[in-house]
């Protein structure tokens, strides 16, 4: 299916937690407006993630099976929200769907998906660590990457780097 | 060899104990089965028949650090990967030897500004003995790097202590 008959289909099953659908569009310099390219997406709301991935795989016309992506985005050191982002495709359909979920930057919380994709397990703590997002209902949520006694989450626009790790200067 | 070359009969040899026993060392530096990155892919090039690092004794490439006389360091090292490089240098018997294979093991390469993890050189643990220029090397450095490091051996001596270079 198309992203449109893909919305309409989550529409009718009255999906939870849509926001909005965003569809790339055209520059307007009259409305001062920059367009936006690459594909179309979906934005949840970030608490009914899991009930909407529920549905997104339990659906026989959607059936996306697979969880291709887990991951988070700092738009910016400016920015109050993280964007959390998820790829899922259906391989029996041939087809995908791009969501997002804004969450404030302090102290950013979200259920875990692991219930619905066993595969978010690894995206989710890598999420984790890398942005400091907190899943809750993760079986393991440990670093996966990183040293367990790494402070700070790297990916995050306000990060700062460490001078020293266990006495081995990193300037 | 000296006064005694020629006063013994057939089959009979006589050398320096340091000359026999750098020969031995520098012509079976066994290394240890180990690659952080894509240097490895050279390395392993290296010990391919192509470029064929056994002609230097060197081809035997050891799974335990305990039988290993080398460590070729080639790969980007980063903190979580330092401490088990220390390790296993730890767990080498003496005497051994540490190649800098490549950017990242000797300083840090790509990776030295943003690479929060990544340790800046594979000195700050680790004593290297050979460092290795290119990003990554070609496998002729590499072997370039081992006859540097023959160079090092030769020169050992065990008996008579090293003249102190300042």
């Amino acid at each position: 299916m198309e992203f449109q008959a893909i919305v309409d289909r989550l529409r009718a099953l009255e999906a939870p937690g849509i926001v909005s659908a965003d569809e790339p569009r055209p520059a307007n310099k009259a409305e001062k407006d920059p367009g936006r390219s690459g594909r179309p997406f979906l934005v949840i709301e970030p608490d009914k993630l899991v009930d909407f991935l529920r549905v997104c795989r339990d659906d026989e016309r959607l059936a996306f099976e697979i969880l291709i992506d887990l991951t988070a985005s700092d738009p910016g050191a400016d920015e109050p929200q993280l964007w959390i982002l998820v790829e899922l495709l259906s391989v029996r359909h041939r087809h995908r769907l791009a969501l997002k979920a804004l969450l404030p930057k302090e102290n950013p919380t979200l259920p875990s998906a692991t219930a619905v994709y066993r595969a978010a397990q690894w995206h989710e703590r890598e999420c984790m660590e890398m942005f400091g997002v907190t899943f809750e209902g993760h079986p393991d949520p440990r670093n996966i990457l990183l040293p367990d006694d790494w402070v700070g989450h790297p990916l995050r626009k306000d990060y700062e780097f460490p001078t020293e790790y266990h006495g081995v200067s990193c300037e | 060899m000296g006064v005694l070359e020629n006063a013994f009969e057939e089959n009979v040899l006589t050398t320096k104990v340091d000359w026999l026993l750098n020969w031995a060392k520098l012509n079976s530096i066994w290394p240890m089965t180990f690659g952080l990155a894509c240097c490895a892919i050279e390395m392993m090039a290296v010990g391919a028949a192509h470029h064929d690092i056994d002609r230097f004794g060197a081809g035997a490439f050891r799974a335990t650090p305990r039988q290993a006389d080398l460590m070729i360091v080639a790969g980007t090292v980063n903190f979580k990967m330092g401490e088990r490089v220390k390790r296993l240098y730890d767990q080498m018997p003496s005497p051994k030897y540490v190649i800098a294979m490549g950017a990242c093991a000797t300083g840090g390469g790509p990776y030295y500004k943003y690479g929060y993890t990544v340790m800046k050189g594979v000195d700050r643990i680790i004593p290297v003995d050979v460092y290795i220029a290119g990003c990554p090397p070609r496998p002729e450095a590499l072997l370039e790097g081992l006859m540097k490091l023959q160079d090092k051996i030769r020169r050992t001596a065990v008996i008579r202590k090293p003249a102190v270079t300042a």
